[in-house]
């Protein structure tokens, strides 16, 4: 059994070998234009580095930014979409409200960055209303004829049907759908209820909008890649994570390239948790930190939480598409400290990228960032970064601090570099509340889990600001994501909108929402059966997505196992209250609860990366991974000498107090004084402070 | 509190942390709350306060909403029951005559004590959907302020921790709509107890002295940057002018709004004398809590553009300081009690967009056409079978006009509004109406211009009871104005008909209260088209094209407004024609110069009355944004908006330009002008080589441009001479 796991960035590509003899990472530069291309060389080296032929690879876990990076470029399909008459700018005006509050120069994204243009929204003549979904108005399937010639004029090959109330009744879409996919062969064909099938309009037609307008590119990049695996030698199933952290084939991602939108930081939260839980922790709070950003994430209870569809926006248009809940802060080792005209002082959002990169970098960066800040305080080595692999140079580290920073606010060098670490780490840990305090979570009873390149550098310091009680490092910080990727399941989802009343529902409504489960967990079952999951590994996840009647927002609540009936609906209301109290800190007992939306999770439990144990230490002191002693400066401006251990060279058992720096090949990590960091059975770093 | 300042880097983090206690606050209010009007539209308001009433944060919800809650707390202040606020109290207040900004606006505001001592505020107001007025939901045609429902001043809904039960009762058998208004109370003081929690919890942190010291500084920082961008507009007095549609009951009696925007140093005055006295319906605006909110919303759109700005600078009191408000006692911008005052909208977003109009001659690259600056504001009501009410309040977008360097946008809640609007289908599920249309009118085009205007939707929503409509609308008949040579946009319209007899249709005024409906009724709504942005001859044909293909443009338009003939069989420009049409319409008589005229001209115009009072010296100009009159042709030249001001610093207004002649020779173009000013003149030739990518148009305009330069510096150092003469 071998199983790969690989991550495509927009730097590097990170592998990951889970073979019988053990665990094998690999980096390779990405190729933009063509992702497929690293992937494969990064595939091929990782088998010899492991010393496997790539016929023995049995699992292919691809994480990958190109349906994401489709958004970025707004370089995807022409579509075409046939619509309900009268309605033929829902895409276009939204829901109405600005960007901002305050600016006339803004720009709109559903307007400015259309992913279907007025000119290929083709009206047809059908009406189904509410609240049953009868048909008032039948198709007019000549329209729908007319539509398709305009879309064949103009050389359109991917194509939505997007009708109002087909959430009630998707009699017309499906009708419309047959009709295009008979006349037009080749295309793209995708109806929004099939994509989506809740209520509100806006984001149900944006998200099949998206499907269609991406769906084309990703399938040519996911076949192509497909087919250059199979030609050299590799026979393994190739799956893509998706954007809920589940996994799924070639084939559901063609359909649905939707799901992958946001698989980036997917594979990052769920190596986050794994490396959490090999520590025995449950409660996790993830922080990625890369060059330009950071993705934090809360795990209350091993659970990965899933972001309220309201919240689900890409490049501005709303996706609703479970994606997991973690916000995104403009923070990182790139990020730029300035001081603007009134004499405020910023880091971030504004970042020097990879080019020209930090001042220390010499690539002709000239304003000082997060990086050179910890160069200056000595917590980067200028001959250990990268292994010695990237060559720095702290001068012009000191050079932009003091001439942007240090001078102009009067301030030492150190002082100076501390600040922009303060503030850089005050912007986090205040996403990190955002994440965690404001929806009802405590993080004191939550361990902190830094990884990417510069998450180990501020673990410590987030944690503390957040009172996080203690602070997990990761194996391998900078590939935690592709290990992620070797740990998730196999995942189908289907949702469906019911609106009715569970305070007062009766027995004919309670059988519909018993009929509505079983319809989804058996669709859910066909995906698995049809990806070759045996029964006894299929698990099935129920809920129900409710409101207080009156409200404009659903929260989850369990349906519990068994038939859905009268009585049972209680143990849903309980439910749905208590997520309410716990998102909002308030609950409504006496309030009248209604269910919009049922939801069915169809998984196949995968069998966990078995990360190897760490040779004990047996006696040998941490001096054996000792480097050398030098000068380092701490959050609390205390500057010591500090020593350099090799991560590499320490043990299991093994207990590095603070001060230290532990370096290893991309990532250093920063044990302050009063801290010390247990060395795991598995490797991990266990940081704990002095209560 | 320590005198000593604190350093940035502390200053940025406490920064931080009261920006997301305001997040904070309003996220939990709109995310609990349950009518549409809270929870969809964000029709609310939260922050933290200090015991001077000035905002420490505030969240990132609707303009209007920002910057009115210390009106609210002054006015508590003159109310309070029992005169002194104690731990656990949590005060009910929407007294438009005493701060507020309307009376549904109702603000809960809790007192911060910590350890023992009154600290500030936590917060909140937010629009609910029915407080017992004399209509369902809103309200127009109405005597007095006590037509306007339940008036709560400086009340303890919460006293020392306790509940007044007896309020809470009656609150809830006086409104339509009371499960909504005592649950979305609920949802307020929820939102507030969590900023007097948080508030606490920072102040724990960092220390009282040191939390204070830097709520006090970064209010400074604030209002040091717009000053600092106020001191970059020159000094001077800048009109413009407009007017409302009537009142909502003498239906033909227009009511005029006069802006004036006084820039001096780094400080601005908007200044509303002669606007119309204040009428005799609810069609008043409360001065503290709307007129003066809607021009600090103005001045910062305008000038820390959330889009364009680099910094985010921090929502706080600071950005109200540099901005001084006047509106005489008695006008419409300042009524006397008891008159009503609850329809207020559509009258403050059109005094945002006549600062934009005032400001044209000096921020030509910063401001922008007239937007549809109303506000369409909707309230169906109804009685359920079981004899509850159903309200629905449903706020109808606008559009922008033409921007600088992009069309306005279409269909899109307007400068001072920003909500969201319902989803068709939730609605449709939860209430006994539909909505039969919701698309982009095609009945007119917006504003022709190098940059149009947005377009206005239809929207029509069918009754399937018996029901109730109050409609407080706007423009109608003051069309969005465009600018630079843009043509000016479309009004609004409303129409009413029965389904069963869908030809008898009723045109109906812009605003009408507690109208009656029938089943099967159906209200039609046309937004406002914004004005366009510049010559429309200078909109490159290709995007004129595409403007056509997607239906944003009709054949007719794009030949009559913009010159471009368009095949569509082919969906291509035809050239040849396209390029003799603009040429006709350039070189005729009339066309031309209106075409290039007006774009020079209409630059000046509004700074017709008088000069800035204190001149800035020319010798040391203020650093001006790059100003020109078209965004096209790149120039070397000094800026024209600079010639332009040192024609008014010497002439005052008397000065005129006028294109005298002007052709197309070889690869360029010549313009002939002449600026006439007391009784001399200066004619020259402007003229440029042609190519560089310019348009037809583009470099007709920058001939103009040339010409105009020439003229005016020859003048100007004529009069210099003769003055030096003087003095000599």
């Amino acid at each position: 059994m071998a199983r790969i796991g690989v991550d495509v960035g927009g730097t590097n590509t990170d592998l990951v070998l889970e073979a019988n003899h053990g665990v094998f990472f690999h980096k390779v530069v990405s190729t933009p234009q063509d992702q497929s291309e690293g992937v494969l060389k990064g595939l091929e080296e990782l088998c010899e580095i492991g010393g496997i032929s790539p016929s023995d690879v049995d699992l292919i876990v691809h994480g990958t930014t190109v349906a994401t990076n489709i958004t970025i470029e707004h370089d995807g399909a022409d579509v075409g979409m046939i619509t309900t008459r009268n309605y033929r700018d829902i895409l276009h005006i939204g829901r109405h409200k600005r960007p901002h509050n305050f600016s006339l120069h803004f720009e709109v994204p559903w307007q400015n960055r259309v992913l279907v243009k007025r000119r290929n929204r083709v009206p047809v003549t059908e009406r189904i209303l509410p609240p049953d979904g009868r048909v008032e108005v039948p198709l007019h399937e000549s329209e729908v004829m007319e539509a398709i010639a305009r879309f064949k004029k103009r050389g359109i090959a991917s194509v939505i049907i997007g009708f109002m109330f087909s959430f009630l009744n998707d009699a017309h879409e499906k009708r419309a759908k047959a009709i295009v996919e008979r006349e037009m062969h080749d295309a793209f064909v995708c109806t929004s209820s099939e994509v989506v099938n809740v209520i509100r309009e806006f984001e149900r037609f944006s998200t099949a909008a998206m499907n269609a307008f991406i769906g084309p590119k990703t399938t040519v990049y996911l076949t192509r890649l497909q087919r250059r695996l199979a030609e050299n030698g590799f026979r393994a199933n190739l799956r893509v994570i998706q954007s809920n952290g589940g996994i799924s084939t070639v084939e559901t991602c063609s359909k649905r390239a939707v799901s992958m939108l946001m698989s980036g930081p997917a594979g990052g939260v769920i190596g986050g948790r794994s490396e959490g839980q090999l520590v025995g922790s449950d409660n996790l709070i993830t922080v990625d930190i890369g060059g330009t950003s950071a993705d934090i994430s809360t795990i209350p209870d091993g659970r990965i939480k899933i972001m309220n569809p309201r919240d689900s926006y890409v490049s501005g248009h709303p996706i609703l598409i479970p994606m997991i809940d973690l916000v995104t802060i403009g923070a990182g080792g790139g990020s730029i400290a300035y001081i603007d005209s009134a004499g405020g002082f910023h880091v971030g959002p504004r970042s020097a990228g990879a080019d020209p990169g930090p001042a220390c970098y010499g690539r002709g960066g000239t304003e000082p960032t997060v990086t050179d800040a910890q160069v200056v305080l000595g917590r980067l080595d200028a001959d250990k970064l990268l292994g010695g692999d990237l060559p720095i140079d702290p001068g012009l580290a000191r050079r932009a601090i003091e001439t942007k920073i240090a001078g102009p606010l009067g301030l030492s060098l150190t002082d100076a570099a501390l600040g922009i670490i303060k503030v850089i780490n005050s912007n986090m840990a205040l996403a990190i509340r955002s994440n965690s305090v404001a929806r009802g979570v405590d993080p004191r009873e939550f361990s902190l889990v830094p990884f990417g390149g510069a998450g180990p550098l501020h673990g410590v310091a987030l944690a503390q600001a957040v009172s996080a009680k203690d602070i997990i490092v990761p194996v391998a910080p900078g590939i935690t994501a592709a290990m992620g990727l070797l740990e998730t399941d196999m995942q189908y989802e289907h949702a469906r909108s019911l609106v009715t009343s569970l305070t007062r529902i009766d027995g004919e409504a309670a059988r519909r929402f018993d009929a509505l489960v079983n319809d989804l967990v058996a669709e859910c079952r066909s995906d698995l059966e049809n990806d070759g999951v045996p029964s006894e590994r299929q698990k099935f996840l129920r809920f129900a997505e409710c409101r207080y009647h009156g409200q404009g927002f659903e929260l989850r609540a369990d349906i519990p196992d068994g038939d859905v009936t009268t009585d049972n609906v209680k143990n849903i209301i309980a439910s749905f209250h208590q997520q309410h109290r716990l998102d909002y800190g308030y609950a409504f007992d006496d309030g009248e609860v209604e269910l919009i939306t049922v939801r069915v999770i169809g998984l196949e439990n995968v069998t966990p990366l078995k990360v190897a144990r760490l040779e004990e230490a047996n006696g040998v002191g941490i001096d054996a991974a000792l480097l050398y002693d030098r000068e380092t400066t701490f959050d609390d401006g205390r500057t010591l000498e500090t020593p350099r251990y090799d991560r590499g060279e320490l043990r299991a058992g093994h207990n590095v107090p603070g001060p230290a720096v532990i370096i290893q090949h991309n990532s250093t990590v920063v044990v302050p004084p009063d801290y010390q960091a247990d060395v795991t059975e598995y490797g991990n770093l266990h940081i704990r402070g002095p209560n | 509190m320590p005198d000593q300042e604190l350093d940035p880097i502390t200053l940025q983090v406490i920064s931080g942390a009261l920006d997301t206690i305001a997040e904070e606050m309003g996220h939990i209010l709109f995310r609990m709350s349950f009518s549409s009007i809270i929870r969809e539209s964000q029709d609310l308001g939260a922050g933290l306060f200090d015991t001077e009433f000035n905002t420490l944060c505030e969240s990132e919800s609707t303009p209007l909403h920002i910057g009115s809650i210390p009106g609210y707390l002054e006015g508590i202040a003159e109310t309070l029951q029992g005169g002194v606020w104690n731990d656990g109290d949590a005060v009910i207040h929407n007294h438009p005559y005493h701060g507020a900004s309307h009376s549904p606006d109702i603000a809960i505001v809790i007192p911060i004590f910590y350890k023992g001592e009154h600290v500030g505020f936590a917060a909140n107001t937010a629009h609910h959907l029915d407080i017992g007025a004399a209509t369902p939901g809103l309200i127009i045609d109405i005597p007095d302020v006590y037509a306007e429902g339940m008036l709560f001043a400086g009340t303890k809904l919460y006293e020392k921790g306790q509940r007044n039960d007896a309020l809470w009762e009656y609150i809830g058998r006086n409104s339509r709509a009371a499960n909504e208004l005592q649950a979305d109370l609920e949802a307020q003081i929820a939102s507030a107890r969590l900023g007097v929690r948080r508030f606490g919890e920072l102040l724990d942190r960092y220390g009282k002295d040191t939390v204070l010291t830097a709520t006090r500084q970064l209010m400074d920082y604030t209002e040091r940057v717009l000053r600092q961008r106020i001191a970059a507009i020159p000094d001077g007095e800048y009109h413009a002018e407009g007017f409302l549609d009537d009142d909502g009951k003498n239906r033909g009696v227009r009511l005029p709004i006069k802006v004036c925007v006084r820039v001096k140093g780094d400080g601005i005055e908007i200044d509303l004398t002669g606007s119309a006295d204040q009428v005799e319906t609810g069609f008043n605006v409360p001065f503290e809590g709307s007129t003066k909110v809607a021009c600090f919303c103005a001045i910062r759109s305008l000038l820390l553009d959330a889009e364009t700005s680099e910094i985010k600078v921090p929502s706080n009191q600071g950005s109200f300081r540099p901005i001084n408000v006047f509106a005489p006692k008695g006008s419409i911008y300042n009524p006397e009690f008891p008159a009503a005052a609850e329809a207020r909208f559509a009258q403050i977003n059109r005094v945002i967009d006549l600062i934009y109009k005032a400001l044209a001659p000096v921020l030509p690259d910063d401001i922008i056409a007239g937007s549809s600056a109303s506000l369409s504001f909707v309230a169906y009501s109804g009685v359920r079978p079981g004899g509850d009410y159903w309200v629905f309040l449903e706020v109808n977008e606008g559009s922008y006009g033409g921007r600088p360097r992009s069309d306005g946008p279409d269909s899109i809640d307007n400068l001072m509004a920003n909500t969201r609007n319902n989803p068709l289908e939730d609605l449709a599920v939860h209430l006994p109406m539909i909505c039969d249309r919701y698309e982009l009118r095609d009945d007119v085009m917006p504003g022709a211009g190098r940059y149009r205007g947005g377009i206005g939707c239809v929207k029509e929503q069918r009754m399937l009871t018996d029901g109730f409509i109050t409609h407080e609308n706007e423009r109608h008949e003051d069309v969005p104005w465009g600018i630079f040579g843009g043509h000016e946009g479309a009004t609004g319209r409303v129409e009413l008909f029965n389904i069963g007899n869908p030809s008898e249709r009723r045109e109906m005024p812009a605003k009408f209260s507690g109208m009656r409906l029938q089943a099967g009724d159906v209200h039609v709504f046309y937004g406002p088209c914004g004005g366009g942005y510049g010559d429309p001859l200078d909109r490159p044909p290709a995007e004129v094209l595409e403007d056509v293909l997607d239906d944003f443009c009709t054949l007719e338009h794009a030949r009559q407004a913009y010159g471009v003939i368009i095949d569509p069989a082919s969906e291509t420009v035809n050239e040849p024609e396209t390029e003799a049409l603009r040429r006709d319409m350039r070189t005729s008589p009339g066309a031309a110069e209106a075409a290039l005229a007006s774009a020079v001209a209409s630059g000046a115009q509004p700074l017709e009355p008088t000069p800035g009072p204190a001149p800035a010296p020319v010798e040391t100009p203020k650093p001006l944004p790059a100003a020109s009159l078209s965004p096209a042709p790149p120039r070397a030249e000094p800026d024209l908006s600079q010639i332009v001001r040192r024609l008014h610093e010497t002439f005052g207004s008397a000065w005129s330009f006028e294109i005298l002649s002007h052709e197309r020779n070889g690869g360029g173009v010549t313009v002939v002008g002449e600026v006439k000013a007391n009784g001399s003149r200066a004619r020259e030739t402007g003229r440029t080589n042609g190519g560089n990518g310019l348009s037809v148009g583009q470099q007709f305009e920058a001939a103009a441009d040339d010409s105009l330069r020439r003229c005016a510096a020859a003048l100007l150092e004529a009069t210099e001479r003769s003055q030096d003469l003087r003095t000599a």
